[in-house]
């Protein structure tokens, strides 16, 4: 064989063999995982996820590979699955393989601040049953918003729950959670506040009013630390922490100030969960609301495609921390000296 | 210096360049990873930093061309370029062998106006306004290199020879000014020999290997400027006549009669480009890369027109006005612009400096990506080599202001020396040719000062 000969087999590699050898390495490596499913992720002005919507078989193990072609992306997926991807630079892989055993609907979404409309980011994982294609599960029945429905609570308005609007909240200091403690042990607290149901039911006002009835003798001020105390959840959250660092901080800021990088934006300011004005007004059952269905016209997004309603749960305990954080001053609002 | 040829030096070189594989062997090695940038821009991921073709073009290779190549060896990459090389197989119905018979073309003439690098100045400039794409675009990378690939191959079909590399590549245009600086050249042992050898094998090509695909007569050549060190002529040289010569650094700068206003543009747009480039792509303006990136149309047009003003307005007028004043202190009795372009190749060891500072500032810092595309050229999350999650790992970060300094000091220095020497040889005095690189020196050493208050921030 000639050397010319020899040099077009080389170019033929080269020009054929070489995106071939590609093409094929490429196939090969996708066939070694089965229903490899390639998720690229742009910022939302740019397209957000592509797909977005995935169709799988219940049942299938079935690997999601994402990349992200701009910015560094978080993928999680929920609602239930507690799943982090973690972060995906620019160019890099990140994958993961899990099998799905029900069908459902699921959301794969990005938890990184990524652009102005981060909380666009999100795509469908639709698990169906191959015996019954066209099955669509029923949507889930969540009794806390039909419960909020049949009271005729509008979740969109700010709430006195027990009719206490006649009452003034005054802030004459800075509320103490340690000082509340304290006092929890010596004041009247009624059976109804003592319940953890009731409290996610009612206002921290409606309670501060049956507070006050039941200890005449005691400040405001103090029947209003024992309030927080009783509100605050006394153990760490830090997978409710992780989901509203992922989640709110973009809007609401990290401590809660309603100061986020991109508070400015927004259709409406959103809310100060450090405002103990606000929040002693606010039911939890509300606020769980208002997570998963979203704020109307507020920019809010839903959150209850993303979360169950435990982790839910977990964000609305975490909200009540955010005034006492040790870590930032409170900021009540309301605060007169 | 005295000059050492490596082909006596070395003489297992000479067998090698007279090979008719060795071309060919280094194009379609080249040709390979060419393929795969236009493979990896094409269809791989968008991102820069985990794309083998923007990592291995505008880092690695840019990095190796500017700081080893141009330097040390001229035109070197000119030899092993794929570019030309389908055009060039297409001529010659062949990749190896000599074939016989006139190079299968339309034989048309290149327009002889289009004879000199303008076409480069302005094919270089249209391709550095669109840089801040180029650069992080690996498709837009993937779609310009077709493009000169393809360029490439029209005008072989069109013309004989490589009237692409010659007249119209944008990068063999610098590569070829710079290599005026680089310690090698292919050259003659005897130009008396040419004289009386007739028949002018390395013209016209023998069963050996073709005539200067350049188009340039060897026995005649004084500087690298054009030849693509191809070694045709080391193979149908039958009068061994042909040496590759290591020599001292520069001294094409001096040889006075090729100087051409062409050029002399080519040495502001480079070294206009360094400063721009190093303003935009390493400075801290953010919005300059916006306007660069093509955020938005109006933003990027005055972008570009500032850009074209300042290489092709600014920094030659600021020139022309310094030969002015050389010539009115100096009294030397050649026009302005007769100096402006004897006096521009004081920029070539100047310009050549800030792009090997420029070259450094990034390659030390971006190189470790190199690891990571070479396992994963496509960003799918292959790991061909194991070295796909390699972090990004900054090198020389402490050293990189120190060795920028050094270069565009020692860059300074050869450029003083060498606008003394042009000046010498338009002076009838010592003293003369003194004053009359004062202005010049003043204007190299502002610029100097512009770049390092670039590097150094």
């Amino acid at each position: 064989m000639g050397r010319e000969t020899l040099a077009r087999i080389a170019l033929a590699c080269i020009v054929i063999g070489l995106p071939l050898a590609a093409y094929g390495y490429e196939t090969q490596l996708r066939d070694a995982h089965n229903n490899v499913i390639e998720i690229q992720a742009s910022v939302s002005e740019q397209g957000g996820f592509s797909p977005d919507v995935v169709r799988i078989a219940v049942d299938t193990e079935i690997t999601l590979r994402f990349s992200s072609t701009d910015v560094t992306h978080g993928i999680a997926i929920g609602p239930g699955w507690d799943i982090n991807v973690g972060h995906v630079d620019p160019g890099k892989v990140e994958e993961i393989t899990l099998t799905f055993d029900e069908p459902g609907t699921y959301t794969y979404y990005c938890t990184t601040f990524c652009s102005a409309d981060h909380w666009r980011m999100r795509g469908v994982i639709t698990v169906y049953d191959p015996e019954n294609p066209d099955y669509v599960p029923p949507p889930y029945r969540d009794p806390v918003m039909f419960k909020l429905v049949e009271e005729g609570v509008n979740i969109d308005a700010v709430h006195t729950g027990d009719a206490m609007q006649d009452m003034e909240l005054v802030f004459t200091r800075e509320p103490s959670l340690e000082n509340g403690e304290q006092l929890a042990a010596s004041v009247t607290i009624p059976a109804e506040i003592q319940e953890q149901d009731w409290r996610r039911t009612h206002t921290p006002l409606g309670a501060l009013h049956l507070l006050e009835r039941a200890n005449p003798d005691q400040s405001q001020a103090d029947l209003i630390d024992v309030v927080l105390y009783l509100w605050t959840p006394t153990q760490s959250l830090p997978q409710a922490e992780s989901y509203y660092n992922s989640n709110c901080t973009a809007c609401h800021g990290q401590y809660g100030g309603g100061d986020g990088p991109i508070s400015g934006i927004t259709a409406e300011n959103p809310v100060a969960f450090n405002d103990l004005g606000y929040m002693f007004q606010m039911r939890g059952d509300v606020l769980y609301a208002k997570l998963r269905r979203g704020g109307m016209g507020t920019d809010m997004p839903n959150f209850g495609t993303l979360l169950t309603p435990e982790e839910t749960w977990l964000v609305v305990d975490y909200l009540w921390t955010l005034p006492t954080r040790s870590d930032e001053p409170s900021n009540p609002a309301s605060i007169i000296p | 210096m005295t000059k050492i040829d490596l082909l006596t030096a070395a003489p297992w070189l000479k067998p090698i360049l007279r090979s008719r594989l060795f071309q060919p062997v280094l194009m379609l090695a080249t040709l390979a990873f060419f393929v795969m940038v236009i493979l990896t821009g094409l269809f791989g991921t968008p991102a820069g930093n985990r794309n083998f073709g923007i990592v291995f073009v505008w880092i690695v290779w840019w990095a190796l061309l500017m700081i080893i190549m141009v330097p040390f060896m001229g035109r070197i990459w000119c030899t092993m370029c794929p570019i030309p090389a389908p055009g060039e197989w297409l001529q010659r119905r062949g990749i190896v062998k000599r074939t016989s018979g006139k190079l299968s073309t339309l034989r048309w003439r290149f327009p002889k106006r289009f004879r000199n690098m303008w076409l480069q100045n302005i094919g270089f400039l249209g391709v550095a306004i669109f840089s801040a794409i180029i650069l992080t675009h690996p498709d837009v990378t993937a779609f310009v290199l077709l493009g000169f690939i393809l360029t490439g191959i029209v005008l072989s079909i069109l013309y004989e020879n490589r009237v692409f590399c010659r007249y119209v590549c944008p990068v063999g245009g610098f590569i070829g000014l710079y290599s005026m600086m680089a310690p090698l050249e292919v050259r003659v042992k005897d130009p008396s020999v040419c004289v009386t050898h007739t028949p002018k094998d390395c013209i016209i090509g023998n069963e050996q290997g073709y005539g200067c695909p350049w188009m340039l007569y060897p026995g005649g050549m004084q500087r690298n400027t054009y030849c693509g060190m191809c070694m045709e002529c080391v193979k149908t040289c039958t009068q061994n006549n042909i040496v590759i010569n290591v020599r001292s650094i520069g001294s094409d700068l001096t040889v006075a009669k090729e100087r051409r206003l062409d050029e002399a543009y080519k040495a502001f747009i480079m070294l206009g480009c360094a400063i721009l480039y190093s303003a935009v792509l390493l400075g801290p303006w953010g919005w300059m890369k916006d306007w660069a990136s093509m955020e938005s149309v109006a933003n990027w047009l005055i972008y570009a027109a500032g850009f074209l003003f300042i290489n092709l307005v600014v920094l030659p007028g600021a020139f022309a006005l310094t030969t002015g004043l050389t010539r009115r202190l100096s009294k030397q009795t050649l026009s302005t612009r007769e100096l402006f372009t004897h006096y521009a190749y004081v920029l070539v060891p100047l310009g050549l400096a800030a792009w090997i500072a420029f070259s450094f500032g990034f390659a030390l810092v971006n190189g470790s990506y190199a690891l990571v595309v070479l396992s994963d050229p496509f960003g799918f999350g292959w790991d061909l080599f194991g070295t796909r999650d390699t972090a990004w790992q900054p090198v020389g970060t402490t050293l990189i202001p120190f060795l920028q300094t050094g270069i565009l000091t020692a860059g300074l220095l050869f450029a003083i020396n060498t606008a003394y020497k042009i000046a010498a040889q338009y002076s009838q005095t010592h003293r003369q040719a003194f004053i009359a690189t004062l202005p010049v020196t003043g204007f190299m050493t502002m610029v100097t000062f512009i770049l390092l208050g670039l590097y150094l921030g």
